[in-house]
């Protein structure tokens, strides 16, 4: 059988490829048929990530080095792509769901302006994540992070003749990086301060540094470099306190939303952690902080969800939430004593990455879908302005409703079983002796109120936008169609992804995470059991969540207004999330304005005024000799006179006759 | 005879020469009159050269001189045809006329007493064609 291990390097060369080929010969040549680069190689890539999924469950982790990027004594960092089982899933996930985006985009921007650039810069994008998952040491892994980040700047700032979008596009860049800076420090403590018998590691590979963390000789401030990889994740994977930055890169196309929550960047962080597994179950410390910051920001999120209007914002924060999910699950994997393997560090990262996975199919159905209701109301999102387009858009309802189910923990769906992992790992974590015990309770209470929160808006969002009476704006046009079968293809698939691939891949196989236990480092779980009792709980929170929703939108229409105005203040709080940008905007944002502001004016008037100053002091002198140049022809030649007669008396006066 | 004394003589008068060249050039303000003397400054220093040579027994002073006349012909060539340029544009030969290289921006020199106007004297007579009888004027031809 066909072996796509020797391949590997393809797997981001393909996209890389498209990209620059359809950068350069796009705007000329290709035109109207940019998106065939693109495509061709998403979908290349794709079937070479099935391949290497294949192929690492037959052989196991593949390492393979191409080139060394740099070597200095003991230093070496080679550009060295790792298959193992994370990765072969990961790779899946995303080069599936983005060849699926980039069908869909070819539909969507079909009359846009920079229509070549868009593909040249989703490949980019592509290349960015596949490249970032195959990394095999965290220099490398930095470098296509920064490399996502750029990506996620070009794409949200498409339109960047739109003040808003350039705003949005900065302020995702400059969030993100403020992240990265910490993911930065964090890789470099893990240079410079980890020791394994007295000897620094110097290795950034995962191979050194995961070793040499398990041994017995080692020491290192392992917490802190943790908490510190942990701040790369919070920017990029948007949680408390730098999730600002997602709902606000809404601005970027739909194609590009769906590409940013679903699959390629805000997974990064998720992955980076999973990744460093071994690193942050020796630190609960800091894991207790990521499950803490996790469960906040699930909380936070999806409280500000409740009262937005844009459809898209509502899936935003949504993501949000579900990022702050994963990270919970994240957050729970700890193993105190060194010695003891702990089924629950497996247990918490398969149900993060399941989720992630999951999640992937149906936020991605989710943002295609609600580009598809954009795309027929003449880019209006707000569900104000629109509602009762169920029979308008049939295929787009029925699969928006197959992702908010999904989304929702609909039982059987695929969000309901990945949420249940998360959930059940949490309680596992909350169980007798566990160190931070009680922390974990409160966490998988938070999880449980998210479950609900989630259920109530998304379908808050589903109602307001397909039940009721047909209403749409006037610049939808007099005739609201359904989108080309381009868009909808796509959308049916995911649909299929969304209803069904939980069920398929865990609960009663357990092929996912089997699958993902052959990764080194990870234990296989040998006893699977139904937590039933939350498995009902949340079924019944979710259903809950999901009747509030219909009682309140199309039973009670009424009771809805009423409820927001017995309780303004919180529900302006919600509908202003939390004021959250305004007071980063008053603490952080204007000071540093101010501080601007201060610079600019030292520079503009003392740095240089005092040049000015200096450049005065020629145009002075100059004044000072300028009448002598009078044009009189005779007054020069005196001139010329009396310099020849001072000249000679001065040598007289120096020689003597 | 000692050549020395009679150079000295030379040497005077060259001087001479050239002193009273650089007063009149600096001191006279009618073009025609600074141009010559600026000549006499270069004879003055013609005679310097003439009389070196001769008190050193060698051409290299003579061959100078020859230089120097040469250049103040064509220097006299150009210089007047210049001088004839400046004076129909301004209808003057005065030197304080022509104070445009001043600097931008600086007052011009004013005259405290400016050279006479020359007056406009009449215009040249005007030829008929070949072979036409030139048409006399009245006052001229009752004569």
């Amino acid at each position: 059988m066909f072996d796509a291990i020797p391949y590997l390097w393809l797997i981001p060369a393909f996209p890389l490829a498209a990209s620059v080929l359809t950068a350069f010969l796009g705007p000329r040549l290709l035109r109207k048929h940019s998106h065939w680069p693109c495509i061709v190689g998403a979908v290349l890539s794709c079937i070479l990530a099935f391949g290497v999924l294949v192929a690492i469950g037959r052989q196991g982790t593949e390492i393979r080095e191409y080139y060394t990027w740099f070597q200095a004594g003991d230093v070496y960092v080679g550009f060295t792509l790792r298959a193992d089982a994370l990765t072969a899933i990961m790779l899946v996930t995303v080069t599936f769901i983005s060849s699926l985006i980039a069908i869909y985009s070819v539909g969507y921007m079909h009359a846009e302006e920079g229509y070549a650039r868009f593909f040249a810069e989703i490949a980019l994008f592509l290349f960015s994540m596949t490249g970032l998952v195959l990394a095999e040491n965290l220099l490398l892994l930095y470098a296509f992070w920064e490399g996502v980040g750029l990506c996620s700047y070009l794409l949200i700032g498409f339109w960047f003749t739109k003040p808003s979008a350039a705003e949005a596009a900065r302020k995702a860049f400059l969030v993100t990086r403020l992240g990265d800076i910490g993911f930065l420090i964090g890789i470099l403590v893990i240079w410079s301060q980890f020791h394994l018998n007295g000897q620094p590691l110097y290795a950034l590979d995962y191979k050194t540094v995961f070793d040499a963390v398990g041994q017995a000789g080692f020491e290192g401030p392992i917490t802190a470099a943790c908490l510190l990889l942990f701040c790369g994740a919070v920017g990029k994977s948007a949680q408390f306190p730098l999730h600002v930055w997602l709902p606000d890169a809404m601005e970027g196309p739909t194609p590009v939303s769906a590409l940013i929550h679903a699959a390629t960047m805000v997974t990064a962080g998720v992955y980076m952690v999973a990744r460093c597994t071994p690193l942050f179950e020796r630190a609960p410390d800091a894991q207790l902080v990521v499950g803490c910051i996790g469960g906040f920001t699930a909380l936070l999120a999806a409280l500000i969800a409740l009262t937005q209007n844009d459809l898209k914002r509502v899936l935003a924060y949504s993501t949000i939430s579900q990022l702050g999910y994963m990270f919970l699950a994240l957050g729970s994997a700890t193993r105190p004593e060194l010695d003891r393997a702990n089924p629950l560090v497996t247990m918490a990262v398969v149900a993060a990455i399941f989720h992630l996975f999951t999640h992937a199919f149906f936020k991605a159905l989710l943002f295609l879908a609600a580009g598809s209701v954009m795309h027929a109301m003449g880019n209006i999102i707000d569900m104000r302005r629109f509602g009762g387009l169920r029979y308008a858009l049939p295929w787009t309802r029925w699969t928006f409703l197959s992702g908010a189910a999904a989304l929702a923990g609909f039982p059987l769906l695929s969000g309901f079983w990945s949420k249940d992992e998360i959930l059940s790992a949490v309680a596992f974590a909350g169980e007798e002796g566990h160190p931070y015990r009680a922390a974990y309770v409160v966490l998988l209470i938070v999880g449980l109120v998210t479950a609900g929160l989630t259920a109530f808006y998304t379908f808050r969002a589903y109602f307001l936008t397909f039940s009721g009476e047909l209403r749409t704006p006037p610049e939808a046009g007099h005739h609201v169609h359904e989108s080309p079968p381009v868009m909808v293809v796509p959308l049916v698939i995911l649909a299929i992804g969304a209803l069904v691939i939980g069920i398929i891949v865990e609960p009663f196989t357990h092929w996912f995470s089997g699958f993902l236990a052959l990764t080194p480092y990870f234990t296989p779980i040998h006893e699977h059991e139904f937590n039933w009792l939350l498995m009902v709980g949340s079924s019944i929170i979710a259903l809950g969540g999901i009747g509030l929703a219909w009682f309140l939108y199309v039973f009670q229409p009424g009771v809805v207004t009423r409820l927001a105005s017995a309780v303004p203040g919180l529900y302006q709080l919600s509908l202003n999330k939390f004021y959250l940008d305004e007071l980063y905007s008053f603490f952080l944002v204007q000071p540093v304005l101010g501080l601007a502001a201060f610079g600019r004016a030292f520079d503009l008037y003392v740095v240089d005024g005092l040049v000015d100053l200096l450049g005065q002091v020629p145009r002075f002198l100059g004044l000072m000799f300028r009448p002598i140049q009078n044009g009189l022809a005779q007054f020069y030649a005196l001139a010329m006179a009396l310099g020849l007669a001072v000249f000679l008396i001065a040598l007289v006066w120096r020689y003597g006759w | 005879m000692n050549p020395v004394p009679m150079l000295a003589n030379y040497l005077v008068v060259g001087a001479i020469l050239f002193a009273l060249g650089a007063v009149g050039f600096l001191a006279r303000r009618n073009l025609i009159i600074m141009f010559l003397s600026a000549e006499m400054m270069l004879q003055g220093v013609a005679l310097n050269l003439v009389a070196f040579a001769r008190a050193r027994a060698n051409l290299q002073g003579q061959a100078f001189t020859l230089f120097i006349i040469t250049v103040a012909a064509c220097e006299a060539g150009i210089a007047l045809a210049l001088i004839l340029m400046l004076y129909r544009s301004r209808r003057s030969l005065d030197v304080s006329l022509w104070q445009d290289l001043r600097e931008a921006g600086q007052e011009p020199t004013v005259d405290e007493e400016p050279l006479p106007l020359e007056p406009v004297s009449a215009p040249l007579p005007r030829l008929s064609p070949a072979g036409l009888e030139p048409q006399q004027q009245e006052e001229t031809s009752h004569v």
